[in-house]
C-alpha cells in the first residue's frame, strides 16, 4: 500500500462528471433568477436574496464543474491483481482500499444515462460487509473486469 | 420416518396470549376512555369479539401446523389460508436450541429453535411448544453429532457424564460475580427509560385530582426532600438492574464442543444458544468506564448470523463478567483459536494527540463561547464539560493501539468504554488507508477495516496511526504474492 495503483479510469469520466455538475447547477440557478424576478415585483422581498443565491450557485457551479472533476480523475486509480483489488480515490481525504478476491461476493456493472452517453459504466464490488466501486470505466473494459474478477473470486470460500 | 405431529396444545394458549399482550397497549386507552360512556357496551362487545377472533386464529394456526421428522430432515407445514411447506435438511442446520419460559417450565415443555446457515432468518424454524422429551428427540434426530448432555444421561450414566465433563471445557458464572455484573452494568439507565415510559403510560390512568394533589405535595416539599427522593428512586432502579441481570444470566454456562460454543442461562426463562465456531468473526473484550478501574470486563463475539429482530444487540455475549487477568486463561480454555495477551501494544505517535483532543473538545468549546459571552455566571458547567471531553480525548489517545501476532490482528479502541477486538486475517473483509492533507504532511494515516456481523458489517477504525504502521498492517493483510 506504499505505491499508488497503476491504472487510471477513462478520461471521459471528467466530461461525464462535468455534465452531472451542470445538471445539478440548474436548480439553484433557476431559484436565484426566480428570486431576482420576484423581488422586482414585491418590495418586501430583498433583491439581495436573489443575488446571493445566484452568486452562490455560480461559484458552486464553477467549483463542481471546473475544478473537482479533474482532481477527482487524477486521484482515481485502480489495479487488479490475481489475489486482490487495489483502489485509490478521494480529493481531500485520500483513501486506498484493498479488497481480497476471496472476500468478493459479487461484482456488478452499472450505467446511468449520463455514463451511457459517453460509453462508460461503473464497476461495483461487494463483499459480505462492504461495497466498493470503480466509476466510469470504458464499457467493454468494465465488462471484462467484471468477468475477470468474478472468475478470480471463484475460489472456494469459508462460510462467509 | 414418523407421522406428522402437532405442537403441544399449550402452543395455542401461548400464541393467543402473545397476540393479546401485543395489542393490549393500543387497545387499553380506548377501553379506559369508554368507561362510563354510553359506548361502553359496544366497546366491550368489540373487545369480546376481538378476543374470540384471536383465540379462533390461535386454534386454527395450531391445527394447521404440523412437523414431521424424516431420516435426515424435518418437514414443517403451516398456514391457515396460505399453506407453507418447508423442509430443512440436517446438513443445513447450524444449531438447535431448546429454551423455556416460565409457562414452559411449569408444564415441562420446551421451545425448539432451528437455525440454518443462511443469513436469511426467514428460513429458520421454531416449534413453539413441545414436550421436553419430544424436544430432545428432535434435537438428537437432527443433530446427533454433538453429545448432548441431558438430565437423563446424568442419572443414567454417571461415568459418561464425568468423561463428558473432562472432554469439554466449560465455565459457569458464580452468583457473586453475577451480582457484581449487575451492579456495574449501568443498565439502570435503560430501566430509567422504561420506568419513564411506563409512567407516561400509567399517568393517563391516574385520576386528575389525585395526580394534582400528589404533584402539588411534591412541589411543596423542600429541595432536600426532593433530592433524597430522587436518590432513593435511583437506588431502587439500580437494584432492579441488578435483579434483572441476575435473572437473565443466572447460572450462565458456556461449554466448548468441537465445533461450537454452547451457552445456557436464565433463572425464570431458560435459554440455550449455540454459536458455531465457523461463524465467529471476532472476539471482543469490553471494559466500561465503571468496570475498567475494577479490572473487570465483558466478553462478546461478533457472529455472522441472521437472527435479526431477536435482540437489538449487534454482538453476542460470551461471558457476562470476568477479571481482565483471567481473559487469557478463559480464551485458552474455551477458544484457543484466539490467543490473547495484554502486552506488546503499538500505540499512537505523539503527533496524533492534537487530533484526538480537537475532535473531542471542539463542540463543547464552541458551546462554551456563547455561554461565556451571554451567561458568564454559568460558565462553569460548559467549562467542566470541555475539560472532561479533553480528558476523554487524552484517554482515547492513550488507549488506542494495535498488534499483530501471526494470523491475528488485535485492535484496542475506545469511544467511552475500552473495547479490545481480536480478529483473524481471513475475517477481515477489506482494508482501507485514509489520509488527508495534514496526515500526509505528518506521516499519519487512518486505518479502516471491516468485519461481518449480524446486520451489515462493523468497521474497525484506528485514527492517526503512524504511516509506517498502517503500511505494515497493509503488507500483513495483502494477499498478493510477496
Amino acid at each position: 500500500m506504499r505505491e499508488q495503483p497503476s491504472e487510471r479510469i477513462a478520461k471521459d469520466a471528467v466530461k461525464a462528471w462535468q455534465l452531472t455538475a451542470h445538471l445539478y447547477a440548474i436548480i439553484p440557478l433557476i431559484l436565484g433568477i426566480a428570486g431576482l424576478i420576484v423581488s422586482n415585483y414585491f418590495d418586501f422581498i430583498n433583491h439581495w436574496i436573489g443575488i446571493g443565491l445566484l452568486i452562490f450557485s455560480v461559484v458552486e457551479w464553477s467549483i463542481t464543474a471546473l475544478i473537482i472533476p479533474k482532481i477527482r480523475w487524477k486521484r482515481w486509480r485502480y489495479q487488479i491483481y490475481d489475489q486482490e483489488i487495489y483502489i485509490q480515490h478521494g480529493i481531500i481525504i485520500v483513501t486506498r482500499t484493498v479488497v481480497p478476491m476471496i472476500r468478493v461476493q459479487h461484482v456488478d456493472t452499472e450505467q446511468g444515462p449520463i455514463l451511457k452517453k459517453y460509453g462508460l459504466s461503473t464497476l461495483q464490488i461487494s463483499t459480505a460487509a462492504t461495497k466498493h466501486e470503480i466509476p466510469a470505466l470504458m464499457e467493454e473494459e468494465a465488462a471484462d473486469l467484471r468477468d475477470q474478477i468474478s472468475k478470480l473470486a471463484r475460489v472456494e470460500q469459508d462460510d462467509v | 420416518m414418523s407421522e406428522p405431529k402437532r405442537l403441544h396444545p399449550i402452543a395455542m394458549i401461548l400464541s393467543a396470549f402473545k397476540t393479546i399482550r401485543q395489542s393490549i397497549f393500543s387497545l387499553l386507552p380506548i377501553i379506559i376512555l369508554a368507561v362510563g360512556n354510553s359506548a361502553w357496551f359496544y366497546i366491550m362487545m368489540g373487545a369480546v369479539v376481538f378476543i374470540v377472533l384471536i383465540i379462533l386464529i390461535s386454534v386454527l394456526t395450531w391445527l394447521r401446523f404440523t412437523y414431521q421428522l424424516e431420516d435426515d430432515q424435518i418437514r414443517i407445514e403451516q398456514g391457515i389460508f396460505i399453506r407453507k411447506k418447508r423442509t430443512i435438511s440436517k446438513h443445513r442446520i447450524q444449531s438447535i436450541d431448546l429454551s423455556q419460559n416460565i409457562l414452559h417450565r411449569l408444564l415441562g415443555l420446551t421451545k425448539v429453535q432451528i437455525e440454518t446457515a443462511g443469513s436469511d432468518h426467514k428460513i429458520d424454524a421454531s416449534l413453539h411448544a413441545v414436550t421436553m422429551e419430544e424436544g430432545k428427540l428432535v434435537h438428537d434426530q437432527l443433530k446427533y453429532k454433538r453429545q448432548f448432555v441431558t438430565e437423563e444421561d446424568i442419572t443414567d450414566d454417571q461415568e459418561q457424564e464425568q468423561t463428558n465433563e473432562l472432554k469439554y471445557p466449560s465455565e459457569t458464572i458464580s452468583p457473586k460475580a453475577l451480582l457484581l455484573a449487575g451492579s456495574t452494568s449501568g443498565s439502570f439507565g435503560i430501566i430509567l427509560g422504561l420506568f419513564g415510559l411506563a409512567f407516561s403510560e400509567v399517568e393517563t390512568f391516574i385520576p386528575d385530582q389525585l395526580y394534582n394533589q400528589a404533584s402539588s405535595w411534591l412541589f411543596s416539599q423542600a429541595l432536600q426532600v426532593l433530592i433524597v427522593l430522587s436518590i432513593i428512586t435511583l437506588i431502587i432502579l439500580w437494584a432492579m438492574g441488578i435483579v434483572l441481570t441476575v435473572i437473565q444470566h443466572w447460572n450462565f454456562t458456556i461449554t466448548r464442543y468441537e465445533k461450537e460454543l454452547f451457552i445456557t442461562r436464565g433463572l425464570l426463562e431458560k435459554k440455550q444458544s449455540t454459536i458455531p465456531l465457523k461463524r465467529i468473526q471476532a472476539v471482543g473484550i469490553k471494559e466500561s468506564i465503571i468496570r475498567q478501574p475494577l479490572g473487570l470486563a465483558t466478553l462478546y463475539v461478533e457472529i455472522a448470523s441472521g437472527e435479526v429482530g431477536q435482540s437489538t444487540e449487534t454482538h453476542t455475549l460470551l461471558y457476562p463478567l470476568i477479571r481482565k487477568q483471567k481473559v487469557e486463561e478463559f480464551l485458552n480454555k474455551l477458544l484457543p483459536e484466539y490467543e490473547y495477551k495484554q502486552i506488546n501494544w503499538t500505540n499512537l505517535p505523539k503527533r496524533a494527540l492534537p487530533y484526538y483532543l480537537f475532535r473531542m473538545m471542539i463542540f463543547p468549546f464552541l458551546a462554551l463561547i456563547p455561554v461565556a459571552i451571554y451567561f458568564s455566571q454559568w460558565i462553569l458547567a460548559p467549562l467542566i464539560v470541555t475539560v472532561l471531553a479533553g480528558l476523554l480525548g487524552y484517554f482515547q489517545y492513550k488507549t488506542i493501539g494495535y498488534k499483530i501476532e501471526g494470523e491475528n490482528l488485535f485492535i484496542q479502541n475506545r469511544l467511552l468504554s475500552r473495547d479490545t477486538v481480536l480478529v483473524k486475517h481471513r475475517r477481515l473483509q477489506s482494508f482501507q488507508k485514509k489520509q488527508h492533507i495534514l496526515h500526509r504532511k505528518q506521516q499519519l494515516a487512518t486505518l479502516d477495516t471491516a468485519i461481518l456481523n449480524k446486520f451489515v458489517g462493523r468497521h474497525l477504525i484506528v485514527r492517526e496511526l503512524e504511516l509506517d504502521d498502517v503500511d505494515r498492517i497493509a503488507d500483513w493483510y495483502s494477499y498478493r504474492d510477496k
